[in-house]
């Protein structure tokens, strides 16, 4: 047991208490946690910044707002019900698509007006946030995901969690649904997590429940290699994420639309810690790194440039090397990097 | 950051140091003992009385301890607030009254009567009032039919023993035993008891009866001497003389130590000119109380003891106190269960609430009762959600249903083991309508296996909390150096800047470890 804690040590594994103490309130004023708490009030600040995120329809908060339902819900291609304040994936509903007396759900099981309705009213009161306050109901469009991840993902809709400290990306993660987890990206029901290079957004090893693997466990196909489409682009919405939050710690969770490119799903104030495991990496010294550097004023874009280079720089000839990088020339981000840092 | 870590051990570094002194003076400088004594000597009693004056002359009348050769009142007390006290003594009972008087008292009251004493116990002798041997008395004389049902009942009694001893051995088996061994004048008994509240009328009706054979007999009234009773009930009993054997008789059972307050059927107090009359007898024993241990230091450290210590506070508030400064014994081994080890609860510290709870339970019938009830709230709250309740009228529907299931449980309880049917109802029934929401939402939306697994953690913890505060020495020192708690508050601060892995990251990491 102290040689595992040892060796943890030494890869500089971080633990809740050293996030809670060192990061999350350290770096994320209390003040501004609701920027990221509330689902509205992120949805706001990243219209206001430009940010792409998906389509609010509408935000059920009072029993007035309940007649508006179920026009809210009547889109052919389906919507999103979800808790404005909810954490861990809790309380959400994919609808597919209208049904008789109904609707489709994402599963393929049938929902009636009723269970509908009790299930946004179990929303309003609170049984899914935080603390147990009233919340509300948001409606959203319906994510189409982006094929690519389509080998590997079952069901559900994959997204990429990217933690991002003083506006710099630090490590990412592609979080993959599986059957386990009933088609939800969520790591602690079962969902695979897939630690993904800053540098050039290929995929390096995975893990599922604590414990890695190499495969998807439902489709069978390999995990690593695999190149995120629109990495820069994702990057940069990660990074701008802090500019609109004021937040120094937080995970910014994307989603790759098949039409709309990548759209930004949600934040996160207080980022779970399983990425190291989907890495293979402790996140303490890449964070060191990335403190030690000043970043006041830089543009979002030359972050992302500073955290290539800086992702690239820690992990050069370390323990583990970057997979193997598939056609990209890396060379020319890097140089764009330092260009811009220096200028 | 870096000066706030500074500054929260050096906050951390001056609270245990400020306990620690206090502490150290205490034991090195007063000679506190830092273990409880083995035996127990003197008993502080402590009768408490608290109500609302009407605006009228208002009289209490309480009886007290008399001070006899058999039962030494080493010292005595009153709390009289603005109330005039007179003593009085009836030579014939032997009892003594405290009197309060206050012409125009107003508003809420309170008396307090407190006396030290080292008790008795079975074996001690009657006082020697009862050496005079008596004449036959003949009750019942003005009412015929009772007359004869009386000469029924001591005749059959008379015709069924050999002596006085074996007269009243009969009566009073045939008295107090089960209704089975009643005998044959049960009847006769019936019409003889006085309107009295039990015990007092059957053991009215054995004073008459001994009386009748020439027996001195008479009822006496006290307190159990069990340490730390907050609210200690009254006790009656027979004292009786035959022969040269002094005998008492206890319905409820023999104590092993007791007081004699007072003797006679008559009630603790009589009060009038008050209301909302609330009276309660408190006991504890010396080992167990600050105030004997600032007296044996003596004057010298008057600043100290008194500052740090329960010892001036009534009776009844130092028996709470002795509960509640265990409490943060608890918390802190929760904040060290969370901090390094990583167990998972249900709801931060509801496992501390749960181990109080079980400080009335005792452990093994504790985790039945909590798991019984959370097993039956889970059914019903199961059940409620097909019925698509609203989240608030749910909880309460589940909060009652637990009432109720706590009150099926009492009543079911109550015949076999009176001590947990009791202690039940302390039960936190909002906190376990809270675990039982969280739990079934963790079970619909992770796994059943994932919200047993927090409950079962919670249980540990809650059953590491109450052994950690129910230990006699963790009391005993938490009570007598309350200055202990700076240094847990000290401990929480610095474990509140605790940033290594926990005993369950390292399970969780370990792939980690070995890439």
């Amino acid at each position: 047991m102290i040689s595992t804690w040892r060796k943890l040590r030494e890869k500089g594994v971080i633990g809740i208490n050293e996030r809670n103490v060192m990061f999350v309130s350290a770096k994320n004023p209390r003040r501004f946690m609701r920027r990221v708490d509330d689902k509205v009030e992120t949805k706001r600040l990243a219209d206001i910044a430009g940010i792409p995120n998906p389509e609010l329809y509408g935000v059920i908060e009072t029993a007035r707002d309940m007649k508006a339902l179920p026009a809210l819900l009547a889109k052919p291609d389906g919507c999103v019900i979800k808790p404005a304040c909810g954490s861990q994936g809790k309380g959400i509903i994919v609808i597919d698509g209208p049904l008789r007396e109904g609707w489709r759900l994402s599963s393929g099981k049938r929902i009636t007006r009723d269970a509908i309705n009790h299930h946004v009213n179990n929303i309003r009161s609170g049984m899914y946030s935080l603390g147990g306050q009233t919340d509300k109901a948001v409606i959203e469009y319906r994510v189409k995901f982006d094929p690519v991840f389509g080998r590997i993902s079952f069901k559900g809709v994959p997204d990429i969690r990217v933690i991002v400290l003083n506006g710099v990306p630090a490590f990412a993660m592609l979080r993959l649904p599986t059957a386990e987890s009933d088609g939800k990206a969520n790591l602690h029901r079962g969902g695979v997590g897939v630690g993904v290079s800053i540098v050039d957004g290929t995929t390096r090893c995975g893990m599922q429940f604590d414990r890695q693997v190499v495969v998807h466990p439902d489709t069978g196909e390999t995990l690593t290699g695999i190149t995120v489409p629109h990495w820069d682009d994702i990057l940069v919405m990660a990074a701008r994420s802090y500019d609109v939050t004021g937040l120094g710690y937080i995970g910014v969770d994307v989603v790759l639309d098949e039409k709309r490119g990548p759209l930004l799903l949600e934040l996160n104030g207080r980022p779970g810690l399983s990425i190291q495991i989907a890495n293979q990496r402790g996140l303490r010294r890449h964070l060191a790194a990335i403190s030690a550097l000043d970043v006041a004023g830089a543009s979002p874009e030359s972050r992302v440039r500073l955290a290539q280079k800086v992702y690239g720089e820690s992990y050069e000839g370390g323990a583990l090397a970057p997979a193997p990088v598939s056609g990209k020339p890396v060379l020319d981000v890097l140089e764009g990097g330092l260009a811009s840092a220096a200028a | 950051m870096k000066s706030n870590a500074l500054h929260a051990t050096a906050l951390a570094i001056f609270l245990m140091l400020v306990g620690a002194s206090i502490f150290l003076v205490k034991v090195v400088r007063f000679d506190y003992p830092v273990r409880p004594g083995t035996t127990a000597s003197v008993w502080t009693v402590e009768a408490f009385i608290d109500f609302r004056a009407r605006d009228e002359p208002a009289r209490i009348d309480l009886f007290i301890p008399t001070q006899a050769a058999e039962r030494e009142v080493t010292g005595e007390q009153f709390y009289n607030g603005p109330f005039g006290l007179n003593l009085t003594g009836e030579a014939q009972t032997g009892n003594r009254r405290a009197v309060w008087s206050y012409r125009f008292p107003s508003n809420r009251k309170v008396l307090r009567y407190s006396a030290q004493t080292v008790g008795e116990s079975p074996s001690t002798p009657l006082p020697a009032l009862f050496r005079e041997t008596a004449d036959r008395a003949t009750p019942f004389e003005a009412d015929p039919v009772k007359r004869q049902a009386f000469i029924v009942w001591t005749q059959s009694l008379r015709r069924r023993s050999a002596d006085d001893a074996t007269f009243t051995e009969l009566m009073l088996t045939e008295l107090f035993g089960p209704a089975s061994r009643r005998g044959e004048e049960a009847d006769e008994q019936e019409v003889l008891l006085k309107q009295l509240p039990p015990p007092l009328d059957r053991l009215e009706l054995a004073r008459q009866t001994l009386a009748s054979q020439g027996i001195q007999a008479r009822i006496a009234n006290g307190v159990k001497l069990i340490d730390d009773t907050r609210r200690a009930e009254t006790i009656s009993w027979l004292e009786y003389r035959v022969g040269n054997e002094d005998g008492r008789f206890f319905p409820d059972g023999t104590p092993s130590r007791f007081l004699t307050i007072w003797r006679g059927a008559d009630g603790p107090l009589k009060a009038s000119g008050v209301s909302e009359l609330d009276f309660q007898i408190a006991v504890s024993s010396e080992r167990s109380s600050a105030a004997a241990l600032a007296r044996r230091a003596g004057a010298r450290d008057a600043p100290v003891a008194t500052f740090f210590g329960f010892g001036d506070l009534p009776l009844t508030t130092q028996l709470v106190y002795k509960t509640l400064v265990t409490i943060p014994i608890g918390i802190t081994l929760l904040v060290f269960l969370r901090q390094f080890v990583g167990v998972q609860t249900l709801g931060t510290f509801m496992p501390v609430l749960i181990g109080i709870a079980f400080r009335e339970t005792a452990l093994v019938n504790g985790i039945i009762l909590f798991s019984a009830l959370i097993a039956m709230g889970l059914a019903v709250r199961f059940y409620l959600e097909r019925l698509q309740l609203l989240l608030v009228p749910r909880l309460a529907v589940v909060l009652i249903f637990i009432v109720i299931a706590m009150a099926g449980v009492t009543i079911l309880l109550t015949g076999s083991n009176q001590s947990i049917g009791l202690s039940v109802s302390l039960f936190p029934m909002v906190i376990i309508t809270m675990t039982i929401e969280r739990m079934s939402i963790i079970w619909e939306e992770s796994s059943a296996s994932a919200a047993l697994k927090q409950g079962v953690g919670s249980l540990v913890v809650a059953s590491l909390t109450y052994l950690v505060m129910s230990n006699p020495h963790v009391e005993y020192l938490m009570y007598n150096f309350p200055e202990l708690l700076f240094i847990l508050m000290g401990m929480c601060v610095l474990m509140g800047r605790y940033t290594g892995l926990r005993l369950s990251e390292l399970w969780r990491f370990r792939g980690l470890a070995n890439s």
